[in-house]
């Protein structure tokens, strides 16, 4: 459920098709257009050249972050799925039916910052994806009795999701690395409140009041569509939807001083060690967030010395990678390794190590830097072939900060990282002390220190 | 006789290299797809996931100039990749560059291609990964996944069809890097390969690339004789019991002699979209297990091969098969051991879910066969897909991957061809089909689930138990009457059991 991008996002590039004036300047190769509406909804259109299909996607800044009170653990994800249960319009069922006579490809996720719905279909069918997706943002409204049986879905995905020995990892690495902010607890919750939740109803009520406000969200449609056409049916179909005024109050998480550790005994898969580092929340302005995507892209590629060492020459490791979780507030920094022979867990960590103390101690090559700039330019520009690619690297910088721009103030802090930064975030992060280690084995202990 | 004539055919294919091409001028991306008509069915006994560790070596090896290490290096500030894939029938190699580097990268395709290296080295590391797999993952990390490939296991025991692409543990144990040199001159070959390109490439380049391949060994490929299940004599269960699984992972098919060559195959696409559209809410098998009594986080029907529906939203590319079933999937249900701790009125109970979800899929199935669809549902399951499949095809890898499917079923453009033919469809179609193709009496079933559930399971299903919904008393308070009395016809509907077996997880896939 959490989105994790190893490696970094990717990134921009100059080829390119039908680029106006303006934007070839920039990193991002579209003109993004952006209309803010009075009630605070941000309207974002990015023409594509792909006849007769348009992606149309509402990202609503609220994830699992905003769980902050007792016992709702889990809350954003559920109600993801009560939004597909009606209006007094269009019931559950109605709601279904236009659904399917548009023939499009429907669907939303949750994770720990952001909710998305998204769209994408025949780009004729616009106004009536408008009028649908507008009117359940504005006038949900589903029997209580519905709303008690959808949460019984909900432990079906929890009962999906654990049958992973990882997925019951990241539940516990999440619990142990956090003791106040809400990251403590995955998307999914824990497995008491989703138990719980069907004697939630009135707190669902409260929690659309707080959250599926316009300033909550924004709307963008990318491909087949003009930004006018956007606006015009933006105004007319959510320009009456209210404002809101509710703020969570996210926990700050206090400094952590020393190493913890968790380990899970379970010896039908084969020993994995995780080394998660309390690392910073994304931010497109200063250099942590793009030094660390680019130190990690070059500690942990498949042409690193790590990963030709370990995996390729002493085949000890089966596979490696490291990468941050993107997220608004300071999240984790993680490298994850799955090992040939238990006995080796502790020499992984150790090389990762230092791996890292030897970035602090003397940088790292310059021609490996730009290579790496070059990778990330360049895998950016093959990503973003259609319209539901760009929406979706889109709607990940806009949970980010809120703003699309933030691709291309991003995309050029890339090009301007030193190596003098890459030393500084690994002196800064990569530490002992901010050190949540994960382990899997058949041993009832980690044993790696 | 068969194999004779699929050889003939092959040699027959040495005058004319299949290409298929698609010119896309405003892209920046050159995608290659080399698609080798062998899969894992051209496995020897013994040796079943050779051709995957074939393929697999090639793209995770080096060749006769560079080590792993090296391409890896060279390719790395291109951001150009490749990978291969292996089916029942065919090994596809995927490669993606930008076209400012297609010059640079194509000597590294070259090589891979025709000079493989097949370094010991690269073998044991890959090797270890395919080994872990069969041994260890596959069994671990997904008990919907472990419970489809089983299915696949039970449908088609004593076929080539049978085995999992990536093989099994001791025929994996068994292979040796002799056995990769022997399965890539027999089986990856000049005669049994489709090239497809996308992209803004220069004509030049595909010619060269034609040329070139003409120097892939030129063995022609023997292949076998295509699979025809037997149809199983009532309802076959197997339920694979392992330590502290959270739930029943189910799924459940029969043989069914119709694949995209076919007429009948648009008719029975919107028979499945009804019944289960891949991860939508508007099949019948979803909206009574999920929405109404929510059971689970999905159910779904196929009429073909469906790669990884857990991740995939859309149909990919790349699983052309000759042999097909129809099959339904029941996402992980609640078993008694987490009832009971969750619920006090549940204490009780001895048996979770999954007895009463697999009857009501099969009497969706039976009802369906019995009853057809309304002219109603008929037309807006229509309407639907005719605007669907078109989303199958958004990027350049899927709509390449798409046309080579085509070409492998015969068809030039499957998803305009069958636009076409859904355009024509009428009801009469629908329900003929479904009568000829559909039936709820004999099939297989298998159940991934934890080692408490799986005897008392067992034995309700066997003797055919009336296996009530077991509710939480907060959802069952707000149920409405014709719930509980599909409940009750449900609960006491009658399976056409033959027979039920418990297997560890240790002894699946052998």
């Amino acid at each position: 459920m959490r989105t994790f991008f190893s490696f970094a996002l990717p990134i921009f590039f100059f080829s390119a098709i039908g680029l106006s004036s303006n934007a070839a300047t920039k990193p991002f190769p579209y003109p993004i257009e952006q209309h803010k509406m009075a009630n605070g909804l941000n309207v974002v259109t990015v023409k594509f050249d792909s006849p007769g299909i348009a992606s149309f996607f509402l990202v609503v800044r609220v994830g699992s972050r905003n769980e902050v009170e007792e016992g709702v653990t889990g809350f954003a994800h559920f109600f993801e799925h009560m939004m597909f249960r009606g209006t007094e319009k269009y019931d559950k069922d109605k709601y279904n039916e236009e659904l399917k006579a548009i023939g499009a490809s429907a669907n939303a996720n949750t994770s720990l910052d952001r909710t998305v719905y998204h769209m994408t279909g025949n780009a004729q069918k616009l106004e009536k994806l408008f009028e649908l997706e507008s009117d359940r943002f504005q006038n949900l409204h589903y029997p209580i009795h519905d709303f008690k049986t959808e949460a019984g879905a909900v432990k079906g995905e929890y009962t999906k999701n654990i049958a992973s020995p990882f997925a019951q990892l990241e539940e516990n690495i999440a619990n142990t690395a956090f003791d106040a902010h809400t990251y403590k607890h995955t998307t999914m919750g824990f497995l008491k409140d989703i138990i719980d939740m069907p004697n939630q109803y009135e707190y669902s009520l409260k929690f659309f009041q707080r959250f599926y406000r316009p300033e909550y969200t924004t709307l963008l449609v990318v491909g087949d569509v003009t930004p006018e056409q956007v606006n015009k049916l933006a105004e007319k179909y959510f320009g009456k939807w209210e404002r809101g005024n509710y703020e969570a109050k996210i926990p700050v998480e206090p400094e952590q001083k020393a190493a913890r550790f968790t380990h899970l005994q379970n010896g039908s898969i084969p020993p994995y060690v995780s080394l998660n580092f309390k690392g910073p929340g994304f931010d497109d302005k200063g250099m942590d967030s793009p030094s660390l995507d680019i130190l990690l892209t070059i500690l942990f590629s498949q042409n690193s010395k790590l990963y030709q060492k370990l995996v390729l020459e002493e085949q000890k490791v089966r596979s490696i990678n490291g990468g941050i979780y993107d997220t608004r507030d300071p999240n984790l920094i993680s490298v994850d390794a799955s090992i040939v022979n238990k006995n080796d867990m502790q020499y992984v960590k150790d090389e990762v190590m230092k791996a890292f103390e030897a970035v602090k101690a003397n940088g790292v090559d310059e021609k490996m830097l730009a290579e790496t700039k070059s990778r990330l330019k360049y895998s950016f520009a093959m990503g973003i072939d259609n319209p539901s690619s760009i929406a979706n690297t889109l709607s990940h910088i806009i949970q980010l900060t809120g703003d699309p721009e933030s691709i291309n103030r991003l995309y050029e802090n890339y090009e301007k990282v030193t190596v003098e930064d890459l030393k500084a975030v690994a002196k800064k992060y990569l530490t002992s002390e901010k050190l949540t280690i994960g382990t899997i084995s058949a041993d009832a202990e980690g044993g790696v220190k | 006789m068969k194999t004779l004539m699929l050889g003939i055919l092959l040699f027959g294919s040495l005058l004319a290299q299949e290409v298929v091409e698609l010119k896309l001028p405003n892209t920046n991306k050159v995608t290659i797809k080399l698609m080798f008509k062998n899969g894992s069915v051209c496995d020897p006994t013994g040796k079943e996931g050779l051709t995957y560790l074939t393929s697999a070596l090639i793209t995770q090896g080096g060749t006769g100039d560079l080590t792993y290490a090296d391409i890896q290096n060279k390719i790395y500030p291109w951001a150009a990749g490749y990978s291969s894939s292996v089916d029942k029938e065919v090994s596809i190699f995927t490669f993606e560059v930008h076209q400012d580097f297609l010059n640079d990268f194509y000597p590294i395709l070259k090589g891979l291609l025709l000079n493989p290296s097949f370094s010991q080295n690269d073998f044991d590391r890959v090797k270890r990964n395919q080994q872990n797999y069969v041994d260890q993952v596959i069994r671990a990390s997904s008990d919907e996944e472990y419970s489809k490939k089983a299915l696949e296991d039970f449908l088609f025991r004593g076929t080539k069809y049978q085995h999992m692409v990536q093989g099994k543990t001791e025929s994996v144990k068994a292979i040796t890097v002799d056995d990769v040199k022997n399965q890539y001159k027999n089986f990856f070959t000049k005669n049994n390969l489709m090239i497809g390109i996308a992209g803004n490439y220069p004509s030049a380049f595909l010619s060269t690339l034609k040329k070139d391949l003409q120097n892939l060994s030129a063995a022609i490929p023997v292949l076998p004789a295509q699979t025809e299940p037997k149809m199983q004599k009532g309802i076959n269960v197997e339920i694979i019991q392992k330590e502290n699984a959270f739930g029943s992972a189910i799924f459940g098919g029969f043989p069914m002699n119709l694949t995209r060559k076919d007429n009948d195959f648009a008719a029975m696409m919107v028979a499945n979209s009804y019944l289960g559209e891949h991860r939508k809410s508007y099949g019948k098998l979803y909206q009574k297990l999920r929405e109404t009594r929510s059971m689970n986080y999905g159910d779904y029907s196929y009429i073909e091969w469906y790669d990884n529906g857990g991740r995939n939203m859309l149909q990919p590319a790349g699983t052309p098969r000759t042999t097909n079933y129809f099959s339904f999937w029941i996402r992980p249900v609640q078993i008694a051991k987490q009832l009971k701790n969750q619920y006090k009125e549940l204490e009780d109970i001895n048996v979770g879910h999954a007895h009463y979800a697999i009857r009501l899929a099969v009497r969706e199935i039976d009802n369906l066969v019995k009853n057809g669809m309304t002219k109603k549902d008929f037309e807006a399951t229509r309407t639907f897909l005719r605007s669907y499949i078109k989303l199958y095809v958004q990027t350049p890898s899927s709509r390449l991957g798409y046309l080579m499917d085509s070409k492998f079923y015969g068809k030039k453009d499957y998803v305009i061809e069958m636009d076409k033919q859904l355009a024509k469809l009428s009801l009469a179609d629908v329900s003929r089909a479904i009568k000829k193709y559909w039936q709820s009496a004999n099939m297989c079933v298998t159940i991934v689930t934890d080692k408490s559930e799986a005897e008392l399971l067992a034995k309700s299903l066997k003797e055919n138990l009336v296996s009530p919904m077991s509710y939480s008393n907060i959802v069952k308070a707000g149920l409405p009457k014709e719930v509980l009395d599909e409940d009750d016809a449900v609960s006491n509907f009658k399976l056409n059991i033959n027979e039920v077996k418990i297997i560890n997880s240790a002894d699946t896939f052998k």
